[in-house]
């Protein structure tokens, strides 16, 4: 349902942000480009992945791995050379800036300079002082990604997403995916659209607005309390929307 | 690939480079994947990671790129752009960091400083203009010794200061009113149509009128280095300062991040291509000026909405517009608050 924030920590000016958003933001000419940052499309699209490695020919020592997702073609390096991160006054982009250092067998790769980007493609965002730290596995065939999300500015604490598997596949294949800037869309040029205070309608903020599990409307606002399972039980005191939701949505009603 | 103990890190290691490999078809060098892993270092990473910022009083050099330069910490951000014909800086920063700036822009190069170029009028854009200045040298046209003509001698022992006509009135002052700034920084190249054009150190610098924070706002575009310079249009550290007496508006604002938008070509994904340099903060590119464009318009529209409906400005404050950005780009102290920036977009609304 959209606008459904159940289970994502936001802060307060994270709910904020969250009910201005409008879908026509994905018509708005700058934003059509707009991708899935590398760390989104560990969650959000199940995409292909590409990964290899940055070896330095004279002392045959690992620099980095380099990661390819093909949804809107995001990229990725690892830096396991111990070298330092930029300077905060550095630009920051969707794939940040990210070191790796080995814990047993797992990979902890520490990421900053991130771009303010997705967590859902539903207006709930987090911001460009995000840090992430991204512990990858491998068991048996499956690569296992564990996502941690800190930002002190649209959550209120860590988010930890779900674990993602990928399979190897020595026969994959990896499309383009390119992007061009759109110029003819719906929005003029110079408009932001979004929705005032209190104004927004779409159903995830709708309290009569009944999904298929009939999730009552405080818990589709989102919060820390969301995340954990002892909330469904606060949750069962909540009145239950009936009025089923009709028409399109972009992730269904 | 080699066999680890079940329990090894080192078998994590080859598994992660297994997979990696897999995927790209490279299936030779297993181990050595393995062992350099495991030479890169294995523990418990560092956190919170540890992001270097300038320290007061001192300068740093970003390279941005093609000729152009950024510097960090004299007050607002300074663009240099460097090469053959000389060195051209795009604002000053404050008064009391000239040194630490020269020392600087000669670190970049040593050619002369012939351009200093004023995106707007704020004590920490201009206030090194005259130190600054002082160490330049314009490019004669007449004999240095001319001394003939209506003008008189031309003073070629200084960087010409470039900036829309209305920086100079304020900088200059009014008659018989203390200038805000001494003389010799004083713009003596103004233009006052919507942009001038420069051809320095092999590529287009196109200076643009875009009034936004004051009525004499500009912005620099490096046409060939595929950078521009914001000024306070982007402040990624805080509200934008709007000055409503001396002619900015919330909706100039909007205007002049759409027409920096308009000049701002992501190379790819919305991001990277052409790369700004805003008056505080880091460097930017596409993104980010969409971002504060965005915000910019947003609350602009909530705080019409609010007129609209007849609330006061105590009202609109009370309502928080700009309540899920305050805890990026929010003060509570010092000369540009929150609060002064919500009246201003309010006084503005309220104008039109």
């Amino acid at each position: 349902m959209t606008g459904d924030a159940a289970g994502v920590p936001l802060s307060a000016a994270g709910r904020w942000l969250a009910d201005s958003w409008s879908p026509a933001n994905f018509d708005t000419a700058e934003w059509v480009c707009r991708p899935h940052a590398w760390d989104y499309s560990l969650e959000g699209p199940l995409s292909q992945m590409r990964i290899w490695t940055e070896v330095e020919q004279a002392t045959q020592k690992l620099l980095a791995y380099h990661g390819h997702i093909n949804q809107e073609e995001q990229e990725t390096t690892i830096w396991m050379d111990g070298r330092p991160r930029p300077p905060a006054y550095a630009l920051h982009t969707w794939s940040g800036f990210a070191t790796g250092e080995w814990d047993g067998n797992v990979l902890v790769v520490t990421t900053t300079h991130l771009k303010e980007t997705y967590i859902r493609r539903s207006g709930l965002m987090v911001s460009d002082r995000t840090v992430v730290r991204t512990r990858w596995k491998r068991i048996g065939d499956y690569l296992q990604a564990t996502v941690i999300i800190y930002d002190p500015v649209y959550l209120a604490v860590p988010y930890i997403r779900t674990t993602m598997m990928w399979v190897s596949d020595p026969g994959m294949r990896m499309d383009p995916y390119p992007c061009e800037e759109a110029t003819e869309t719906a929005v003029p040029r110079g408009k932001v659209p979004h929705f005032l205070p209190g104004k927004s309608p779409l159903p995830g903020l709708d309290p009569e607005a009944r999904d298929r599990f009939a999730t009552p409307v405080e818990a589709r606002l989102g919060g820390p309390e969301t995340m954990y399972p002892e909330y469904i039980a606060k949750m069962r005191a909540f009145r239950r929307p009936t009025r089923s939701v009709t028409g399109a949505t972009e992730f269904g009603p | 690939m080699t066999r680890q103990p079940k329990d090894s890190p080192r078998r994590g290691v080859a598994a992660w480079r297994g997979v990696a490999l897999l995927c790209v078809s490279l299936l030779g060098g297993t181990a050595l994947v393995s062992t350099q892993s495991a030479q890169a270092g294995e523990g418990q990473a560092e956190w919170p990671p540890r992001v270097h910022a300038p320290a007061a009083g001192t300068v740093e050099v970003l390279p941005v790129q093609g000729n152009v330069y950024m510097l960090v910490g004299a007050g607002a951000n300074i663009t240099v752009q460097i090469g053959d014909d000389g060195v051209l800086v795009v604002d000053t920063g404050g008064a009391s960091m000239s040194e630490a700036v020269l020392a600087a822009i000669r670190r970049l190069s040593t050619r002369p400083l012939r351009y200093i170029i004023n995106t707007v009028e704020f004590e920490d854009h201009v206030g090194g203009n005259a130190a600054i200045a002082d160490v330049g040298e314009t490019i004669p046209f007449r004999a240095p010794d001319y001394a003939a003509g209506p003008q008189g001698a031309l003073d070629v022992g200084k960087a010409s200061v470039i900036a829309y006509l209305t920086v100079f009135h304020r900088l200059a002052g009014a008659a018989g009113a203390a200038p805000r700034i001494p003389e010799t920084g004083w713009p003596d190249n103004t233009f006052s149509i919507p942009q001038k054009r420069l051809y320095f150190n092999g590529e287009p610098v196109v200076i643009l009128h875009r009034p936004g924070n004051t009525d004499g706002t500009s912005i620099v575009l490096f046409r060939k280095s595929d950078v521009v310079s914001a000024g306070d249009l982007l402040d990624l550290t805080g509200y934008p300062r709007i000055d409503l007496e001396a002619g900015g508006g919330i909706e100039r604002m909007v205007e002049a991040l759409n027409g920096l938008i308009d000049v701002t070509v992501p190379a790819g994904n919305a991001s990277g291509g052409t790369l700004v340099v805003p008056g505080h903060g880091r460097l930017a590119d596409h993104a980010e000026v969409v971002y504060y464009r965005d915000m910019m318009a947003i609350v602009r529209d909530r705080v019409q909405d609010m007129i609209r409906r007849g609330l006061t400005l105590e009202q609109v404050k009370a309502a928080r517009p700009t309540r899920e950005y305050d805890a990026r780009y929010g003060r509570e102290t010092g000369p540009w608050t929150t609060e002064r920036f919500v009246e201003a977009v309010y006084r503005s609304l309220s104008q039109s």
